[in-house]
C-alpha cells in the first residue's frame, strides 16, 4: 500500500523528478484520494478567439477610465501591459489593434468549451475566467500516460490556434496554481508541496492584501510559508488561508466542482467515419438506444428526461433533448420520441461521436401482464398507449388539459396543466350558474343597442354584422378578484343572449351600465 | 400495435349440402355480410344518441372506431353536439384546434369531465391531421375532435382507417360552408341552433337541429332535439315529425 497522504506534508522530503507519469497508482483506482486533476490556463483565449493577432488588445471601462484589460505577446512585448490606461497604450504603440472587452461573452466561449471537453473527461470544470480543470483520472492510459495526455491535449490547443498551459497534479488547487505559474508540469501523487514549493504566493491565488501582509514578514514563496507552524499562522491570518494550503498540498483536497454531475445511464458511441445520413444516425442511435435502455432495466429505472449529443468534426456539440411524460424504457418508444426531432442535427461535414444519456430518471417497475379486458386489451397497456401518445404528441406540438380551479372570473377558472397531471376538480364545481363551452381567448369588441342604460342588449354588432338580440337572461355581475387583479379593473355584467337564429352567445358590458362601457363577445353556449 | 384479426373463414354455417332450409342459408349468407360490411355492424359498438335517432342507425347508435364529420351552421350548437358525443364514449379525450377554445365549465355540463380532456393546439393543417392520425390510431383513446376548414379524401381515409385499428371515435367539425359533397366519413351531421323554449327572460335548454346529411346504411332525416341539462339525455321534439331529407348519391 502506497503511503496515504493524509498528513501533515514534510517540506524536507526530496524533491520529486519532474515527471515520473508511470509513478502514478492508475492500476488502483480504489484509492480514495487516486484523483488526477489536469489544470489548462488558456492566458490569451480571449484574444485568440477572436482570432486577434500581431499587437492588438482588449479595453474596458473601469470605473470611469479606459483600461487595457488584455494584450496579445506581440503587445506584451511592445510594453503594453493589462491595467494601462488605453491613452497611454496608444501612445506607446500606435498600430495597436484595439478592441472592447466582453466578459460575458468570454464566460459563455469557457462554458462552450467545458462541454466540448466533455469529450475527453466526464467530469470537467470550468476555472474562471481563462481555465479548465479535468478531471483525468483513469483517463491518461488511453493515451499511453500522463505525459503523452498532456502532450495530445497540447497539440490539440495549438491547432484550433490557442495558447495553452496544462499542468497534472492530484489537486485541483496545485494543478492550477503549477499552470499558471510554471515549473513542473505533471505532478506525481503526494508531491504537491513539494512542486508548489519554489513558487510565489500569487499562484495560489490569495486576496492582494494578504500577499502584500505575507510579504512583509519575508514570506514570498509557498514553500517558506508551509514551513511555518500553523496556529501562529492561521491566528495572524485566519483559516481561509490554512483551507487554501491544505487544498492545495491535497491534505484536504477541495473537491472538483464539475460541470454537471456526472449521469449514471449513459451510452456512447465513437465512430471510425464521420456520419452525415439520416438514417445513419438514427441507425446509432437505436444502438445506443438498446444499450441504455438496457441499462435502464437493469437498475428498474425509466428516462423521464433523455440528451443525445453529437460531436461535429469541427469540434462543435449538438444536442437533443427529449422529456417524457411518464418513465419510459422501451427502445422503439423513445425511438418514434426522437424521430421527431431528429431534423434539428446539422451534420455538416459528419458527426465523429454520439452519446446517448438519461439525465433524470425515476423508478419504473416492470409491468406485470394482466389479463385482457373485454376487447382484448388490457387496460395497462391501454394507458401506457396513452402516455405514449401523449409524449409523442407533445414532442410536436402544445398539449395541455385544463384544470378547475376555485375561482369565478373567466379567465381564471382553468388553469392549464401539463398533460399527465391528475384532475381534480374543486368541491361544488362547476357551479349552478350556465357557462359556454368555448370561450374567446381574445373576446371580440361589440357594440350594443340597449332600450334602457341597465337593460339587456337588443342589437348587437360586431364589425359590419348585427344580431337582433331575441331573448337574454342576466346579467349575472362577476367582480373582480381584488386580492389578485390590478385595482382599476372594473366589474363585468354577463348575459346570456339568444339571437334570432338560436344561436346563444356570452356577452359582457365591462363597467357600469352607461353609454362609455365597452361590450364584448365572450364564449359560445352549445 | 393491435394484433391481426383471427382468421373468419372457419365458419361452420357455409352451404355444405344442397336442399337445405333456404331460409336458413339466407339468414347465415346475411350474417356473413354483416361480419365483412363494417358500416352494418360496428365491430367497436356505438354510442347512443336518444333512442328514436339510434333507431335510424345502423348499429343502433354512432359507431365508434369510424370517422364522422359535423358541419357547423352554428358554432357553438356543433360544439355542444360533438361535446356530448365525446362524453358518451367515456374515457379520455382529444380537441384538436388551431386555437383550442373549449372551456370546461361549460362542457361538464354535457357530461365531458375536465380529467377527461385533453388539449392539443396545431396550427397547421399537416400537423393537426397528424396529430388527428396517431391519436385516433391509439387505442387508450376514446374519441378524437378536430377543428380544420377542410380535409381532402385521401387525409379523410387515412383518419377512417386509423379509427378503425384504434376503436375509438373521430369527429371533423367543420364550417357548414365549405363542404364538397363526397365524404369517407360514416356519418355526415350538420347541426343548426334552434330558438329555446323558455321565456323571455330565461333562455331554457339548448335545442338543435341535427340533421343527418349522409350515411352508411341510414336514411338521411333530420330531427329537432331538446338538450336536458338536469337529466342529462337527448330528447327528440314530439311535434316535430321525422322529415327526410332528399337522399343523394355520394
Amino acid at each position: 500500500m502506497r503511503r496515504r497522504c493524509c498528513r501533515t506534508p514534510r517540506l524536507d522530503l526530496p524533491p520529486s523528478p519532474g515527471a515520473v507519469p508511470m509513478a502514478i497508482p492508475l492500476a488502483m483506482p480504489s484509492l480514495p484520494r487516486g484523483r488526477r486533476i489536469a489544470a489548462l490556463w488558456l492566458p490569451f483565449a480571449a484574444l485568440e478567439r477572436r482570432r486577434l493577432t500581431g499587437p492588438a488588445a482588449l479595453w474596458a471601462a473601469v470605473s470611469g477610465r479606459h483600461l487595457i484589460t488584455a494584450a496579445t505577446p506581440a503587445a506584451l512585448a511592445a510594453g503594453i501591459s493589462p491595467g494601462q490606461a488605453l491613452a497611454d497604450a496608444t501612445a506607446i504603440l500606435p498600430e495597436l489593434l484595439l478592441q472592447p472587452a466582453d466578459p460575458d461573452s468570454d464566460a459563455a466561449w469557457l462554458r462552450r468549451l467545458g462541454r466540448w471537453a466533455h469529450m475527453l473527461t466526464p467530469l470537467p470544470a470550468l476555472d474562471p475566467p481563462d481555465g479548465l480543470l479535468l478531471d483525468v483520472t483513469g483517463l491518461a492510459h488511453l493515451h499511453g500516460g500522463e505525459a503523452e495526455l498532456r502532450a495530445a491535449l497540447l497539440s490539440r490547443f495549438d491547432r484550433t490556434g490557442l495558447t495553452a498551459r496544462i499542468a497534472i497534479a492530484g489537486t485541483t488547487d496545485a494543478a492550477a496554481a503549477l499552470a499558471r505559474a510554471g515549473g513542473t508540469e505533471i505532478v506525481p501523487a503526494g508531491g504537491e508541496a513539494a512542486a508548489l514549493a519554489p513558487l510565489p504566493l500569487i499562484a495560489l491565488r490569495l486576496p492582494a492584501a494578504q500577499i502584500a501582509a505575507l510579504h512583509r514578514l519575508g514570506l514570498r514563496e509557498i514553500g517558506a510559508l508551509l514551513a511555518q507552524p500553523r496556529a501562529p499562522l492561521a491566528r495572524r491570518f485566519g483559516t481561509a488561508l490554512l483551507a487554501t494550503l491544505d487544498a492545495a498540498t491535497g491534505v484536504r483536497p477541495r473537491p472538483l466542482q464539475p460541470l454537471r454531475p456526472p449521469t449514471e445511464f449513459l451510452a456512447t458511441r465513437d465512430l471510425a467515419e464521420p456520419i452525415t445520413t439520416r438514417l445513419a444516425i438514427e441507425t446509432v442511435l437505436a444502438a445506443l438506444l438498446v444499450t441504455l435502455c438496457a441499462q435502464l432495466r437493469a437498475a428498474e429505472r425509466g428516462a423521464r428526461r433523455l440528451l443525445l449529443r453529437a460531436w461535429r468534426i469541427d469540434g462543435t456539440v449538438q444536442a437533443i433533448a427529449l422529456g417524457t411524460g411518464q418513465p419510459a424504457r422501451a427502445p422503439r418508444h423513445l425511438a418514434r420520441l426522437f424521430q421527431e426531432k431528429l431534423d434539428q442535427l446539422d451534420p455538416g461535414f459528419g458527426f465523429e461521436r454520439l452519446t446517448l444519456e438519461a439525465r433524470v430518471t425515476a423508478p419504473m417497475v416492470a409491468a406485470q401482464a394482466t389479463l385482457p379486458g373485454e376487447d382484448g386489451i388490457a387496460p395497462e397497456s391501454r394507458s401506457q398507449a396513452l402516455a405514449e401518445l401523449l409524449d409523442r404528441l407533445s414532442q410536436r406540438l402544445p398539449v395541455w388539459r385544463l384544470a378547475p380551479r376555485a375561482g369565478h372570473w373567466p379567465e381564471r377558472a382553468v388553469a392549464r396543466v401539463g398533460p399527465f397531471e391528475a384532475i381534480l376538480p374543486p368541491a361544488n364545481w362547476p357551479g349552478p350558474a350556465p357557462r359556454p363551452i368555448r370561450l374567446l381567448r381574445r373576446p371580440l369588441r361589440l357594440s350594443a343597442v340597449a332600450l334602457l342604460p341597465d337593460a339587456p342588449p337588443s342589437l348587437l354588432r360586431l364589425g359590419a354584422t348585427s344580431w337582433r338580440v331575441a331573448r337574454a337572461e342576466g346579467p349575472e355581475r362577476l367582480a373582480p378578484e381584488w386580492w389578485r387583479d390590478r385595482p382599476d379593473r372594473p366589474p363585468r355584467d354577463y348575459y346570456r343572449v339568444e339571437l334570432g337564429s338560436g344561436a346563444r352567445l356570452w356577452v359582457c358590458r365591462a363597467g357600469p351600465p352607461g353609454e362609455a362601457a365597452p361590450w364584448w363577445l365572450h364564449g359560445r353556449f352549445a | 400495435m393491435t394484433p391481426p384479426p383471427p382468421p373468419a373463414d372457419h365458419e361452420t354455417d357455409t352451404p355444405t349440402a344442397p336442399g337445405l332450409d333456404q331460409a336458413a342459408l339466407i339468414a347465415a349468407l346475411r350474417a356473413r355480410i354483416a361480419r365483412l360490411d363494417r358500416s352494418a355492424a360496428p365491430a367497436h359498438g356505438s354510442l347512443p344518441l336518444s333512442p328514436a335517432i339510434d333507431a335510424a342507425l345502423p348499429g343502433g347508435g354512432l359507431a365508434r372506431a369510424a370517422l364522422h364529420e359535423v358541419l357547423a351552421e352554428e358554432p357553438g350548437a356543433a360544439a355542444g353536439f360533438c361535446a356530448l358525443l365525446l362524453a358518451r364514449a367515456g374515457g379520455t379525450v382529444l380537441w384538436i384546434a388551431p386555437e383550442p377554445d373549449a372551456w370546461p365549465p361549460g362542457l361538464a355540463r354535457f357530461g365531458l369531465a375536465p380529467a377527461d380532456l385533453v388539449l392539443v393546439q396545431a396550427p397547421r393543417r399537416a400537423e393537426a391531421l397528424w396529430a388527428m392520425e396517431e391519436s385516433l390510431r391509439c387505442p387508450g383513446v376514446a374519441g378524437v375532435l378536430l377543428l380544420a376548414e377542410t380535409v381532402e379524401m385521401t387525409a379523410a381515409r387515412r383518419l377512417q382507417l386509423a379509427a378503425e385499428a384504434g376503436g375509438g371515435i373521430g369527429l371533423l367539425l367543420r364550417p357548414a360552408g365549405s363542404v364538397d359533397p363526397a365524404t369517407v366519413a360514416m356519418t355526415r351531421w350538420r347541426v343548426d341552433a334552434l330558438p329555446g323554449a323558455g321565456g323571455a327572460q330565461a333562455l331554457g335548454d339548448p335545442r338543435w337541429r341535427l340533421s343527418l346529411e349522409r350515411g352508411r346504411g341510414a336514411q338521411p332525416q333530420s330531427w329537432d332535439v331538446t338538450w336536458r341539462v338536469a337529466t342529462e339525455r337527448l330528447e327528440v321534439d314530439g311535434m316535430t315529425a321525422l322529415r327526410s331529407l332528399p337522399r343523394r348519391r355520394a
